[in-house]
């Protein structure tokens, strides 16, 4: 799982409905791999204003990655900016691990790059 | 404004205007024609575009299109074609020394090659002086002889159509995403053709971030991702997407046609979840949501829950000291997804995550002799752009693309333009009933007062 998508999802447990806490999940025992990939600039400057960025930084800092605190001024013409977002949002992977909900605690498993996030019966 | 001919592959007729009009939108390139003198049952449609190079442009992606010919001359015969051809000798003198060659095309009746190059010497009055070439010439002419559906003996034809070939279509994407060439496939992909033709529907483009939330084995993925968009998607079935449920195993299922493809760049990720449950955290999110939602036939579509109503007790269970969900073996319990309920919560999804002026295509069974117009469920923010019909005899399925207009008020959930009961509903009881008369409507049809 690629940390964009990491980026759109949030916990949706029925009784979980603390907008703080449901997003973003948090990551637990994370196995994570760096793969090359084609920068698309188009994609990166069309997505800035879908993503949530300061949820972006706070899993950057719980990955031990760096990112600026806020998207600069003009994000098209800056390369080192577009550069770190890519190999952030589209190059990091998450092989194995967890996704926890701060609010209810449930554990989304990610297994070989496939997150579950399938409700359990109580959940729904 | 100067006149082409549009060449259409004579397959899924249904589906050619909407193409050509997708590609009008994802070109950005305006075009106009007579609808009046299209017909499904000719290959050929005369439209004016600015110049030949938007011609190509607009049909460089074309799955049901063949080629754009810069239309020289057309008519009821060749007496006419040469006439109209005569009227502008000056646009022969820019291909008088150039490589070139001819096509000869007859739709209803085949020429021998005789009568073909017949075709081809009738044209040498604009006495061309350069080499005939077979491979890359630098001209391409074309000629097609249409000929009347029950022509039997040697008639004439019925239209003659004459011009240069400007551009050509996509249509041996079709051969590259065959689905017996795939690694990966299930009982349910959708054939290469049709999943090329979603493609430009949703209009996937580079740039774009497109969702299936019913992703099944990815074809969408795949053509969409050819085409440069990005994409997503996700689905309640992990066999699927892990490949321990389709047609070849021993494979990684998706991501073993990414990497056959080269797509992985492109296809983001997949994700195991009941679309009815689902964890996407904002509004507006994807410039298209393709999908072919599971109606039940060949596989039924399921979502979370128990059809006794949930007991929670099941899940919380204590099972060799761990709380019953938390094992790795649990699965939650799931009951079928009725497809008009299907097709209702998924226009809502729509309205909700797609941008202003992205598209929602997706595929609704209808039964043959029962479908009305008011069957395709409407949606206050969603405007239908078309609705292309496959016939199957007793059914049909209906590829609908619509576009988001209004932003998204969540106090529109669940307001449906459908008043009357679809034909849709319970699709998969009345396709093994073989489509008797339903019990409810023969009631209403005996309830009128």
């Amino acid at each position: 799982m690629r940390l964009i998508t990491h980026n759109m999802l949030k916990c949706h447990v029925k009784n979980c409905t603390d907008p703080n806490k449901q997003f973003p999940l948090r990551f637990k025992d994370v196995q994570l791999e760096q793969i090359d990939a084609e920068r698309n600039d188009e994609f990166l400057v069309r997505m800035l204003p879908r993503l949530d960025w300061p949820a972006l930084l706070t899993t950057s800092k719980e990955l031990g990655y760096s990112l600026p605190q806020s998207v600069p001024e003009n994000p098209v013409d800056n390369d080192e900016f577009l550069q770190a977002l890519h190999a952030f949002i589209l190059e990091t992977h998450v092989k194995e691990g967890c996704m926890v909900c701060n609010g209810c605690s449930h554990e989304y498993k990610i297994t070989n790059g496939i997150p579950n996030m399938l409700l359990a019966e109580h959940e729904i | 404004m100067p006149l082409f001919i549009v060449q259409f592959a004579h397959y899924n007729e249904d589906f050619r205007l909407a193409e050509l009009e997708a590609l009008s939108a994802l070109e950005n390139i305006p075009i106009s024609y007579d609808a009046q003198h299209y017909s499904a049952s000719s290959p050929f449609l005369l439209i004016t575009v600015a110049s030949a190079a938007d011609a190509a442009k607009l049909v460089r992606r074309a799955i049901l299109i063949r080629s754009i010919i810069e239309h020289w001359g057309s008519g009821p015969s060749y007496a006419d074609v040469f006439a109209q051809v005569k009227e502008t000798p000056e646009r022969w003198t820019e291909y008088q020394h150039v490589s070139f060659k001819f096509s000869v095309e007859s739709f209803g009746w085949s020429l021998t090659q005789a009568q073909k190059i017949a075709v081809i010497e009738s044209f040498s009055f604009m006495a061309f002086k350069g080499p005939i070439r077979m491979q890359n010439p630098e001209a391409e002419f074309f000629v097609a002889e249409q000929y009347e559906e029950d022509c039997k003996a040697e008639c004439p034809p019925e239209h003659v159509w004459f011009g240069r070939v400007v551009g050509r279509g996509s249509r041996e994407l079709i051969d590259k995403f065959d689905v017996k060439k795939r690694s990966y496939l299930g009982n349910t992909t959708m054939d290469a053709e049709l999943s090329l033709v979603m493609a430009n529907q949703a209009l996937a483009r580079p740039g774009a971030l497109i969702y299936d939330p019913f992703v099944g084995t990815g074809s969408f993925l795949l053509t969409c991702s050819h085409f440069g968009a990005l994409t997503l998607g996700s689905d309640i079935d992990g066999r699927q997407i892990r490949g321990t449920a389709g047609f070849r195993r021993n494979t990684s299922g998706i991501s073993s046609n990414l990497e056959q493809y080269h797509l992985s760049d492109r296809v983001l990720d997949t994700l195991v979840f009941d679309i009815c449950n689902n964890p996407w955290c904002r509004p507006s999110m994807f410039d298209a949501i393709v999908t072919d939602p599971p109606y039940g036939v060949r596989a039924g579509a399921k979502r979370l829950g128990r059809r006794t109503g949930t007991i929670p007790e099941r899940s919380l269970r204590i099972i060799d000291g761990v709380e019953n969900h938390k094992r790795p073996e649990y699965y939650p319990p799931t009951v079928p997804y009725e497809m008009s309920d299907v097709i209702e919560d998924l226009l809502e999804f729509a309205a909700r995550m797609l941008v202003v002026g992205g598209r929602l295509v997706y595929w609704l069974p209808t039964v043959a002799g029962e479908y009305v117009p008011e069957d395709v469920p409407m949606h206050r923010a969603l405007r239908l752009v078309a609705n292309s019909e496959q016939p199957f005899g007793g059914w049909s399925r209906r590829l609908i693309t619509m576009e988001k207009i209004a932003p998204h008020d969540e106090r529109d959930a669940h307001v449906s333009g459908a008043s009357h009961e679809p034909a849709h509903k319970n699709f998969r009881d009345r396709y093994f009933s073989k489509f008797e008369p339903t019990a409810a409507a023969q009631t209403s049809a005996s309830d009128c007062d």
